[in-house]
């Protein structure tokens, strides 16, 4: 059934993303893997939504919300990132100690 | 989308491989572009996943906003960024790594022996004994601006409101 196959598949898109999200020392890649994270929540929304929702559709709404803040996230991520990269001449995640002091 | 059998299952299989490597392609690239470009191919091949699943509009706005724009954006980023640094430690490999490896592999492995023991067919059938009376004619499209405007009102001016704060405080961070 196609069901289990794409829940898989999202399941497997999640996992790898928090592996990505954990070990990446690079400040865009870790926002890289937030994306593939937000994505396999998507999927999870719109497979449920066809499967057992197909006339009311309100997975659908609930994806399109995801991207909005997906979008709101991207925007706000690299702004930060380069603002980090500007004063730090580095976006090496376990080098930043913009705190200290 | 209805298409026949053997084409639908060669391209859920193609499109799952695709979804594979390029999932391992965005964490495994040592080159950050390389990994954002690896990223876009992953964002177009969940868009294409989208339409099999009948969800055209959210498929538009999949290819509009994630590769027209969150992806743009990630590599200007990686452009901003300045690449000398990228390759001094590709292959470090910690303790962290492995134990990060580990916790991920068994959060796959359990999420797929929940997926596999949980029974589909009932939820399903429930379900669909209940959709059968209302049998309308209007397309998914706009069912979604129905509840856009109906149910999901106030959701909806919300997200446009922390959009308009979101770019407002990019702009104010990302300025000199």
């Amino acid at each position: 059934m196609m069901l289990e196959h794409v829940l898989v598949l999202s399941a497997y898109l999640f996992s790898i993303g928090i592996y990505g999200l954990i070990t990446s020392r690079n400040m865009v890649r870790a926002l890289m893997c937030l994306e593939l994270i937000l994505n396999a929540v998507n999927i999870n929304f719109v497979t449920f939504s066809d499967f057992f929702d197909s006339r009311q559709l309100k997975g659908n709404i609930f994806s399109i919300f995801v991207i909005a803040i997906a979008a709101a996230e991207a925007a706000i991520g690299p702004a930060i990132v380069s603002s980090i990269y500007r004063n730090r001449k580095s976006t090496r995640i376990n080098q930043s100690n913009l705190l200290n002091k | 989308m209805d298409l026949p059998g053997p084409i639908h299952d060669f391209l859920l299989v193609f499109l799952g491989s695709v979804l594979i490597l390029g999932g391992i392609g965005v964490v495994l690239f040592t080159n950050p572009i390389y990994s954002a470009f690896s990223l876009g191919l992953v964002l177009v091949c969940i868009s294409l996943f989208y339409i099999l699943l009948n969800s055209y509009f959210v498929a538009a706005a999949q290819l509009l906003i994630y590769v027209g724009a969150i992806n743009v954006l990630i590599i200007f980023a990686v452009m901003f960024m300045n690449g000398s640094e990228y390759y001094k430690d590709f292959n470090l490999w910690t303790v962290g790594d492995g134990v990060t490896l580990l916790v991920c592999t068994s959060i796959l492995v359990l999420l797929m022996s929940t997926i596999t023991d949980t029974s589909w067919y009932g939820i399903i059938w429930t379900t669909r004994s209940n959709q059968i009376i209302e049998q309308d004619l209007i397309s998914n499209s706009q069912q979604i601006g129905i509840h856009l405007s109906t149910d999901f009102f106030l959701p909806f001016e919300f997200i446009s409101i922390i959009l308009l704060a979101a770019l407002i405080g990019a702009i104010a961070v990302a300025r000199q």
